[in-house]
């Protein structure tokens, strides 16, 4: 469903990727793991269109490269950036809406979408009416998992999810995983962690990554 | 000074200060979302007010009803706001966002050179009046003097009703919020879907039409002539520089604060009269560099 085919990405010069390929299959959960500074980021960033790339991405059966970024999350894909990212003069509820408010989504619909977030993640129903400035980092990365699952209904790419989060809410975020994927058994997921014991037991196969190459893949049996 | 003196500073305070505040907002409302300080923004402030002047001019010597004189500004600014602030954005600004400010202010600069001369091909070097909208509104008296309802309470309220819908428009539409999100933060909104481009090109628009309109509401008070775009974007810059880049109820006030700075300075003391406006912003820059109401670190509007 996700195709990299000899991807390079280049910053000042200085490439970040070199010729990274990568298949994924529909309804898979892959981890994406490598040291600070490997390409994970970039990774997801030029999936996003962030980047100025070379090579081909395909997704769901098109070509996604030619795709505009901002014409990229509409097709289903859902990305929470590391730094969480959010809008910080609005509400908490207003920052998961908003993908389905630009994707024009009918208000049933975006109901129904805000129903589904609420019911992976019911802490957020509890803080939607707070500024998104105004709460804690670990929060935050909810909040933003949240506004990825409003527009993600085919992809979702988190970026170190886990990074910076306090254990006990780490176990939260992990569960709230693991509920997605008994809802919705057609979703792929893409996390990357540069921890690679984290994610063993939650990701069916794992990419490792460094210096902007693709080193080996892992299968592992679901837990 | 006695009262009577005291109360016209005053009144030509705020009514001048409703004017700089429609240029002042557009410009900072344009530099808040797309990052670029447009000096071309006075053309649009010119072509707003040569085209109400000259349009009026026409239609009411052909007998057209002179109530017309008002919503022939809201027409005429938004026709300069799409036909010049859209081609500007979309063919010349829509290429330089990743260059550096010194380039963007040359082009810009440029852009507001060409436009001086676009004007005096189109409208020639003879001054231009038509008060037919100050005229439609007569006059009040106020502790004795008689001041034009159309300074003294129709521009002020324009500018107040102004200020209202922007803060509204952004916070409760849909593409005031968008505005707001790319504001913030550029890549995380293309992340959710927003087209910055289209978002850039609208307020641009906006911002480029609020210039227009604010010449449009000054042709009906003063001779059109070349060069009064050069002199208002100073000014504004002034404003904008003073309230802090970005800042939109910031720019009322600091709007009014140069009005009143300067007005008086035109009773009390009228050699100063230009200068003024820039010793209130020297003062508060070296004080405050962020300006008045600019913080230093978060991304507004």
């Amino acid at each position: 469903m996700l195709v990299l085919e000899k991807v390079t990405v280049r910053l000042g010069g200085i490439p970040i990727l070199r010729e990274v390929n990568i298949e994924i299959a529909k309804a898979s959960t892959v981890a994406l793991i490598g040291a600070n500074g490997a390409g994970k980021t970039t990774t997801l960033r030029t999936i996003m269109g962030l980047t100025k790339m070379t090579g081909r991405i395909g997704f769901d059966g098109g070509d996604l490269t030619v795709v505009a970024p901002s014409r990229r999350p509409i097709l289903g894909i859902g990305y929470a950036a590391e730094d969480r990212r959010l809008f910080s003069g609005f509400t908490v509820e207003e920052n998961i809406k908003m993908p389905g408010q630009v994707a024009r989504f009918s208000s049933d619909e975006l109901q129904r979408r805000l129903a589904r977030v609420y019911g992976i993640l019911p802490e957020l129903r509890e803080m939607a009416g707070r500024p998104a400035g105004a709460v804690s980092g670990g929060q935050g990365k909810m909040v933003a998992l949240g506004r990825a699952l409003m527009i993600g209904s085919k992809l979702i790419m988190l970026d170190e999810p886990f990074q910076g989060l306090a254990p006990a809410l780490a176990r939260r975020y992990a569960d709230a995983l693991r509920k997605l994927r008994e809802t919705d058994r057609n979703i792929t997921l893409i996390i990357t962690e540069s921890n690679p014991e984290l994610l063993k037991n939650f990701a069916e196969r794992t990419l490792v990554i460094d210096r902007g190459v693709l080193r080996a893949t892992r299968q592992a049996a679901l837990a | 000074m006695n009262l009577q003196l005291f109360a016209l500073a005053i009144f030509d305070g705020i009514s001048y200060a409703a004017l700089v505040f429609l240029v002042a907002v557009g410009l900072t409302l344009i530099f808040g979302v797309l990052r670029v300080l447009n000096v071309a923004h006075g053309s649009f402030y010119a072509m707003g007010a040569y085209a109400t002047a000259s349009v009026g001019g026409a239609i009411f010597a052909a007998g057209w009803a002179p109530w017309l004189a008002f919503p022939l500004m809201l027409v005429a600014a938004a026709a300069i706001g799409v036909m010049v602030g859209g081609p500007v954005e979309k063919l010349l600004l829509s290429r330089i966002y990743q260059m550096e400010d010194v380039l963007q202010i040359l082009v810009t600069f440029a852009v507001f050179m060409i436009l001086e001369d676009v004007q005096r091909l189109i409208w020639g070097v003879r001054p231009l009046f038509e008060a037919t909208a100050l005229n439609q509104l007569g006059t009040v008296s106020v502790f004795g003097i008689t001041y034009t309802v159309y300074q003294l309470i129709f521009l002020p309220l324009v500018a107040i009703v102004v200020l209202i819908a922007l803060r509204l428009g952004l916070r409760r539409t849909l593409t005031g919020r968008l505005i707001t999100a790319v504001t913030e933060d550029r890549e995380a909104a293309v992340t959710i879907g927003i087209d910055v481009e289209r978002v850039y090109l609208i307020t641009f628009i906006v911002g480029a039409t609020l210039a227009a309109f604010g010449g449009a509401l000054a042709s009906a008070t003063t001779s059109v002539v070349p060069g009064m775009g050069a002199d208002m974007i100073v000014l504004s810059f002034a404003v904008v520089a003073t309230a802090g880049m970005g800042q939109i109820e910031g720019a009322a006030i600091t709007a009014l604060l140069i009005g009143l700075g300067r007005s008086f300075a035109v009773y009390l003391w009228p050699e100063l009269q230009v200068l003024v406006p820039y010793l209130i912003m020297f003062a508060v820059l070296l004080v405050r560099p962020q300006g008045l109401f600019g913080a230093a670190e978060a991304r507004k509007i």
